[in-house]
């Protein structure tokens, strides 16, 4: 049997089609896990790495966090929070949230610190407090960083909910490890094709969001700049909605 | 008024920014510091709103220790404009004008129309207001970072370097609108520029700084111009420092003579409303340079003057028409008579 007939046989499971074990039941399961990490993550991450960033002090932190994050033994981790929490929501939810809270202090912390000095100095020198000045200009203006980080976040706590299954708990994971007990291979193929279209299709939203984020004008002149080989924001999309650039450029 | 008593900042390390400064700033008038770079010019101007905290000595503002306030109080009655006018890129341009009206609690309302009066006091169109900064040229920039420093109707305004950063017309262009907003306004404004030409153009007073925030000289433009306190300062001030004076001088003293129908075989050829075309003679055309003897300078008159082929400088009224000629004689006639000229005087001309 080959890939095309795994998959069909995967969805045409009546199992996978309502109850507890429905595509749909999985995926929303699967989703919340995600999105609790991810909330924790923010909860604990941001405001440490807006504050970071914006002081200057503890850059070493986020250095060092940069390059662990990816060498984090997340299976080895969901097994120790097993063994010392016993079988749970936390013993999922600790190790997700810990791979993904690196990503977003990074993110946070080097946004906050890449908004232009000028427009830092004259923020304060107009009169905004450190708080406003955080707020209302560093904050918008690490916006499209804070958000790449938050899709690498979601992305590798999406594909890394799968471990949920491996202590007994839901979401798509279930799918691949059942089927592996099983070999059941349909089963594992399709929670495997999910999974990755779930991480795709979140990547997209984000794609959007930061789209978003960008403040009009700046998106001209990103895709000027990739004309002429240098390197910045990598969005080269103009908003239709925005009202055309007062300086044209001349070709 | 802003009052420097003993001013000095010491950084960390040990490196001395200004040694101690003493300075009265007069009120409603224009002072410029110029200097190097590195001479704290800088510094001095950010020591005003706090943005720099003085090691020693203080900064009076009306009477009162400008550290006796909050910082973000003080600020928000002193107008700021820096370089890269800093705007906040991620708001509409009408929004960062009204920032500080919306700090100090007005109503959104109310700081959009304030903002929107501004927009058109610094010269920028109306749907200026609802594009973002980067939509916007570096002159423009710059006209909206002026307009937000003067949001608030503060009696201060703190300009560094702030039209540095864009091209020599543009520059020009700029020098000209702050210098009809300084004479509409009358603010107190405290420049800082390390271009002496600037420095002459727009200040009423300019103080010349060297290392260490020390003033070399404080004078009036004409003064610094004729007659420079050391040899550092006159080789700061560069070459043709007589000819620039010039350019503080009005072209009004230069006597003027009527229009006659031909000089020495060059004939002034005028359109239908009056205004020069050019100078002919047989087949041959020239431009005809003028000047407006009301708003140029002598330096104009002269420039004119010389680029003549006639040798007659063609006076203009407000509407470019023409009212009168000078040859070079009565140009050089009128440089002659020209003596110190006190108090006010037209800056140089286009």
């Amino acid at each position: 049997m080959n890939w095309l007939g795994w998959l069909h046989d995967f969805f045409a499971d009546p199992a996978h089609r309502s109850g507890p074990d429905s595509v749909v039941h999985r995926v929303l399961e699967h989703l919340a896990f995600s999105a609790e990490a991810l909330g924790l993550a923010v909860l604990v991450a941001l405001p440490l790495g807006l504050l970071i960033g914006y002081s200057g002090r503890g850059l070493f932190v986020v250095t060092a966090l940069a390059g662990v994050a990816r060498a984090l033994p997340t299976l080895g981790l969901v097994t120790l929070a097993v063994l010392l929490a016993g079988v749970g929501d936390a013993a999922v939810l600790l190790p997700l949230t810990a791979l993904a809270a690196p990503p977003v202090l990074v993110a946070a912390a080097e946004g906050v610190r890449g908004t232009d000095p000028d427009v830092r100095d004259a923020a304060r020198g107009i009169g905004l407090t450190h708080p406003q000045t955080l707020l209302r200009v560093c904050v918008p203006a690490a916006a499209p960083t804070l958000l790449a980080g938050l899709r690498t976040a979601s992305v590798q706590v999406i594909a890394t909910a799968t471990v949920a299954a491996y202590v007994g708990l839901g979401g798509l994971g279930r799918y691949v490890i059942d089927g592996l007990a099983t070999r059941n291979y349909p089963t594992t193929v399709g929670g495997a094709l999910l999974v990755v279209l779930l991480a795709v299709a979140v990547q997209l939203l984000f794609a959007l969001l930061i789209r978003l984020a960008a403040p009009p004008g700046t998106r001209t002149r990103a895709r000027r700049a990739g004309r002429t080989g240098r390197t910045e924001e990598p969005v080269p999309v103009d908003d239709p909605a925005s009202p055309p650039a007062l300086v044209k450029e001349t070709p | 008024m802003i009052r420097f008593e003993g001013a000095a900042k010491r950084h960390p390390d040990g490196t001395v920014a200004v040694r101690g400064l003493d300075l009265d700033v007069p009120a409603g008038r224009t002072t410029v510091l110029v200097g190097p770079s590195g001479c704290g010019k800088t510094t001095i101007l950010r020591m005003v709103n706090r943005m720099v905290v003085p090691t020693a000595g203080r900064v009076l503002l009306d009477g009162a220790d400008v550290a006796s306030l909050p910082a973000a109080r003080l600020r928000r009655g002193i107008g700021y404009v820096i370089q890269q006018a800093g705007l906040f890129p991620h708001r509409r341009v009408i929004d960062n004008v009204a920032t500080v009206p919306r700090l100090l609690g007005w109503d959104r309302k109310r700081a959009r129309a304030r903002a929107a009066e501004l927009l058109e006091l610094v010269g920028l169109p109306p749907e200026t207001a609802r594009r973002y900064p980067a939509q916007l040229s570096g002159g423009q920039q710059q006209r909206v970072g002026v307009a937000r420093a003067l949001a608030a109707d503060p009696p201060v305004l703190l300009m560094d370097e702030p039209f540095s950063a864009v091209d020599p017309l543009v520059r020009a262009g700029l020098q000209e609108e702050l210098l009809r907003l300084q004479a509409e306004l009358g603010k107190t404004v405290l420049f800082v520029t390390h271009d002496i030409e600037e420095a002459v153009r727009l200040g009423d007073r300019v103080v010349v700084l060297r290392e260490h925030g020390e003033i070399a000289q404080l004078a009036d433009p004409h003064t610094l111009l004729t007659a420079p306190a050391d040899a550092g300062v006159a080789a700061f001030l560069g070459r043709d420092r007589g000819l620039r004076g010039l350019g503080l001088r009005p072209a009004g003293a230069v006597p003027l003579a009527a229009l006659r129908p031909s000089y020495d075989a060059w004939e002034l050829v005028l359109d239908q409303e009056g205004r020069p075309e050019h100078w002919r003679r047989g087949g041959e055309r020239h431009p005809a340079p003028v000047f407006a003897p009301d708003r140029d300078s002598l330096r104009s008159a002269l420039d004119a003057a010389l680029l003549a082929p006639s040798g007659h400088a063609v006076a203009v009224d407000a509407e470019g028409r023409a009212v009168g000629t000078a040859s070079r004689a009565a140009v050089v006639e009128a440089l002659a008579a020209a003596g110190p000229v006190p108090g006010q005087v037209p800056h140089a001309g286009r």
